[in-house]
């Protein structure tokens, strides 16, 4: 054992060797497997149906919220959610998996110990208590920017899927998909608007052969699982006022909306719909960022 | 022989009496003038000699002594050359040696002896009349402005010899009307309305509220979304500018040298948009003499700071005890000169770097750290006095002249003349804007179901606690608007969608 092993045996850190029989079958069987594999946190999440969510870091709302859905809805299905723990997409997916049974992985593109980007502390420290953290580099290895991609081979390895929610046009995420689709796995993409240069990457994706995501669940019945019913949800929809699912009803019809578009959809004035929005976001049914208002659901 | 003519000289937007004295004794011809005068003043003979010949008058020819007392305070203007000619003339022409009692006079010369308007005309007659002086001579481009003094009658002049003529008395029949403050004009008709400003009605809902309640407000939104348009138009719903108000307002303008014979009276409600390179002077007020900045030009109306992540991070925290106080002193020479600036604060600002953060139709350039680092701009003592926030949102063509109507100036107007009535009743001269936080608990009490939604409202939107003084004042205001004495659950939770920046960038 080098030194640095037993520096991170010390520290709650474990080592897998490729032989090793905790060492994750279908990352071994990729073209080029870490020879060693670092590990912090609960090991038992390797046994589970893994699911890897990914994403450009810059991300619009559109994609933070998708990839926080696709995070929780795999992690209450079950699933362990593999994502890089960059900012923007990454980190969405990441919280969204650490609400549900599932967990969240968090495969690290500098030392297990090191915290990158600096200012995702409090994700990461959650995701290395009650999820688990992965690196191939020992610990205390700075970040540099060739890690990264090479770090994204370990992602793809590790799951049947890849699920790719938003990407731009370099993003990090198509080498991503690329590596997943060279080691044979299932490439998703999240399909987006076509203005957007923010969902061009993705976009292209599915015309190069990726499956576009239709309904978030999809990926769930392709592999066959079984996500939860939100029954709790619709029996709180059904008790909310009309002018309270009128609102609702009009942000889910038509995405996102200003509360002028709200007051002109609805007919309703402005200090009403303000007040309404509020209410509904202390009830988890939308919530409001740079002045739009989203669906929660 | 001696001659003695009263004028005053400008502190800040105060004035004090001077006496100009002048006296004649033999010597090698000469005038001198004493008393702590500035250049202005000194450089004064060299006009009045060419006024007085040019006016059909002689120049002594004797050894002639101007004493400006209090010799001790300094002095500085223009306006001391009508008395300092006049006490010329009175001397060389023999007048009367009983001087024309209770007369103040102000006014600069040309060469020619025509009489040309000062800056400070107003307070310097105000200060005048405080001393007891009810008759004031000006310059005719002053008329206007010194007429809205009550209890004062103002004989404008139009030359040295006019001013002279009706000194001495010789002249009664002529032009001695006193204006009256009855000119009173309307506002021009074009003034800019609400009612352009179409598909903005939550935006003009946040600027209704904080009209009504002098909340400061912050506007975050895209280039070109109309974020000034609408600050502009701020000005044209508050209530009507009293006589008290225009009368300072217009003291401050006549100081900083803003009035203009079109316009010498300030009715309307100012609105002053500096820019981001603004001066510590320039916004503060300052100068040797101090003049008036951007914060008192704004006094009774709207100081609109558009670029506000732009300002100078200091400059901005400055700002805040002259909003809290209302008003600002500036030190010079162990003296204070206070201007007032009770301001109503609207900033607007992009929300980052390139602008076009969150928005629907554009892509945004920046990285998430300079995004992180624009945000930190949004913070500091300052913000705490800015209760609402709101995003300013492009409208969209189609949605404009859809289902809901449009407010318009009068109707927003006679909205935050009803809520200021209510909140006169209650709380005096405060605005809820204005309110401490410790007469939250008097003037705005919640019910027991207000205070379980407040801590509902805490718990699941993440709230911090420096904006619940904000909430509840906001809340206050909102339930005036409706007309309704108590806070009720909807109100606060109106307010609630105002209630900062975490509502615009919640991660």
């Amino acid at each position: 054992m080098s030194e640095t092993e037993k520096e991170a045996g010390r520290t709650g850190i474990k080592c897998l060797e490729i032989d090793d029989e905790d060492y994750p079958d279908l990352l071994r069987k990729i073209s080029d497997p870490p020879k060693k594999l670092y590990c912090a946190g609960d090991m038992k999440l390797l046994e589970k149906e893994t699911i890897a969510v990914v994403g450009s870091r810059k991300v619009t709302e559109y994609g933070e919220k998708t990839a926080y859905k696709l995070g929780r809805i795999l992690s209450e299905a079950g699933a362990a959610v593999v994502s890089g723990l960059a900012r923007g997409a990454d980190s969405a997916a990441h919280r969204g998996a650490l609400e549900g049974e599932g967990g969240a992985i968090g495969v690290m593109g500098c030392g297990i110990d090191i915290c990158y980007p600096a200012s995702n502390i409090r994700l990461w420290e959650k995701v290395r208590d009650t999820g688990l953290l992965l690196s191939e580099y020992p610990p205390g290895t700075k970040a540099a920017k060739y890690m990264f991609p090479r770090r994204n081979r370990i992602i793809s390895g590790l799951c049947r899927a890849v699920i790719v929610v938003e990407a731009g046009i370099h993003s990090g995420s198509l080498i991503t998909a690329e590596l997943a689709a060279e080691q044979g796995r299932t490439v998703y993409a999240v399909p987006g608007n076509i203005d957007r240069v923010s969902s061009f990457g993705s976009n292209k994706l599915i015309r190069d052969g990726a499956t576009p995501l239709l309904l978030l669940t999809d990926v769930l019945e392709d592999l066959g699982m079984t996500g939860r019913k939100d029954a709790a949800g619709d029996e709180k929809y059904d008790q909310l006022g009309p002018d309270e699912k009128k609102i609702i009803d009009a942000v889910s019809r038509l995405g996102e909306l200003s509360v002028d578009q709200i007051c002109a959809e609805t007919g309703m004035h402005p200090w009403t719909v303000n007040g309404i929005v509020t209410v509904l976001e202390m009830k988890g049914f939308l919530h409001v960022y740079m002045g739009r208002v989203f669906t929660e659901q | 022989m001696l001659t003695k003519i009263i004028t005053a000289s400008l502190w800040g937007i105060d004035a004090d009496l001077v006496t100009v004295e002048t006296d004649a004794h033999p010597g090698l011809p000469a005038l001198n003038i004493v008393g702590l005068a500035d250049i202005t003043i000194k450089e004064a003979k060299d006009r009045i000699r060419p006024a007085v010949m040019n006016s059909g008058f002689r120049f002594p020819g004797n050894r002639i002594t101007v004493n400006l007392s209090p010799a001790a305070t300094r002095k500085e203007g223009s306006h001391f050359d009508l008395p300092v000619a006049l006490g010329l003339l009175l001397l060389q022409e023999g007048a009367p040696a009983e001087n024309a009692p209770g007369w103040g006079v102000l006014g600069e010369l040309s060469l020619d002896g025509q009489v040309l308007p000062v800056t400070g005309a107003l307070p310097m007659a105000i200060g005048m009349r405080k001393s007891g002086i009810k008759k004031i001579m000006v310059p005719e481009g002053n008329a206007e402005e010194v007429s809205i003094v009550k209890d004062i009658s103002v004989y404008p002049v139009e030359s040295l010899r006019e001013a002279y003529m009706i000194y001495t008395g010789q002249v009664y029949a002529g032009r001695i009307a006193r204006r009256d403050t009855a000119s009173r004009k309307t506002c021009g008709k074009s003034e800019p309305d609400y009612a352009d400003v179409a598909g903005q009605e939550n935006v003009k809902r946040a600027v209704t509220i904080a009209a009504a309640g002098a909340h400061g407000l912050l506007m975050m939104g895209s280039p070109g979304v109309g974020k000034t348009m609408i600050a502009s138009r701020m000005p044209g719903i508050m209530p009507d500018l009293d006589y008290e108000g225009a009368l300072t307002l217009t003291q401050i303008y006549s100081v900083a040298g803003r009035l203009s014979e079109k316009k010498q009276i300030i009715r309307g409600r100012p609105f002053i948009a500096p820019h981001t390179t603004i001066t510590k002077a320039g916004l503060m007020g300052g100068g040797l003499k101090p003049k008036p900045g951007a914060v008192s030009l704004a006094h009774e109306g709207i100081l609109f700071l558009d670029e506000f992540g732009e300002f100078d991070g200091k400059l901005l925290d400055m700002l805040r005890q002259p909003m809290e106080e209302g008003k600002i002193a500036i030190s010079r020479g162990g003296r204070n000169a206070v201007f007032p600036c009770s301001f109503m604060l609207v900033a607007a600002s992009n929300p980052c770097k390139c602008g076009y953060l969150g928005d629907p139709k554009h892509e945004c350039t920046c990285t998430p750290g300079q995004i992180d680092s624009y945000r930190s701009r949004f913070s500091g003592p300052l913000m705490d006095r800015i209760d609402l926030h709101v995003k300013v949102e492009a409208v969209e063509e189609r949605d404009l002249g859809r289902k809901t109507k449009g407010l318009s100036t009068p109707e927003m107007k006679e909205m935050v003349a009803g809520a200021r009535v209510l909140q006169r009743k209650r709380q005096k001269a405060r605005l809820n804007g204005e309110l401490e936080p410790a007469e939250l608990k008097k003037y705005c009490p919640l019910g027991e179901e207000e205070r379980k939604f407040m801590e509902k409202a805490y718990s699941s939107l993440g709230l911090s606690m420096r904006v619940y003084h904000k909430i509840i004042k906001v809340s206050r205001t909102i339930a005036d608007l409706a007309g309704e004495s108590e806070i009720s659950v909807s109100h606060i939770a109106e307010a609630l969608q105002y209630r900062g920046l975490e509502s615009i960038y919640h991660r």
